[in-house]
């Protein structure tokens, strides 16, 4: 209940400085108009950057992945040893 | 394998920044701009900069609307 009270209040006081924006026009009226979708297919934008920023510097830890395989098969072995069959099927 | 999640990582911030340049070029520089000049040409009228990202918007909110609904009623015919 109270995180949604946080956010209508961020939003409300959003609102109020645009509809000031516009009551003062200290920026051209066309392009206080348009403030808001802009805002939003930024954050947008931005969000998509920081998603592809974060996909390019993904590690990937090849030693690790060789460690795990190793871990595998030594699990696979033990198991088939006890007589449960892991194989994929 | 880590070479195609850099190129779609790549592309992807290829795009967002070509969106966002574009977007920013459009509403706020371009008002400011002679209507004689030859840059006009590559953008299209100035309405369809707001038509675009709110029939988007509309569209992803009536997408994922769809896709909850048929996931509640797949789940619904399951149990029963």
């Amino acid at each position: 209940m109270k995180h949604i009270v946080k956010i209508i209040t961020l939003l409300m006081v959003i609102a109020t400085v645009w509809v000031g924006l516009l009551q003062t026009s200290t920026i051209p009226r066309s392009h206080t108009w348009l403030l808001p979708i802009y805002c939003v297919v930024s954050l947008g934008c931005y969000g998509l950057l920081m998603v592809g920023v974060g996909l390019m510097q993904f590690p990937t830890c090849p030693q690790e992945a060789l460690l795990l395989q190793q871990d595998i098969i030594e699990a696979k072995g033990y198991l088939k040893q006890k007589g449960i069959d892991v194989s994929v099927s | 394998m880590e070479l195609a999640d850099r190129a779609v990582g790549f592309i992807l911030s290829l795009i967002s920044v070509t969106i966002f340049t574009y977007y920013t070029f459009w509403v706020i520089i371009l008002p400011f701009v002679d209507s004689n000049h030859f840059i006009h040409r590559y953008f299209l009228p100035q309405e369809y900069a707001i038509l675009i990202p709110v029939s988007a918007g509309v569209a992803l909110l009536c997408f994922i609307s769809i896709f909850i609904g048929y996931v509640m009623l797949k789940s619904k015919k399951k149990k029963a």
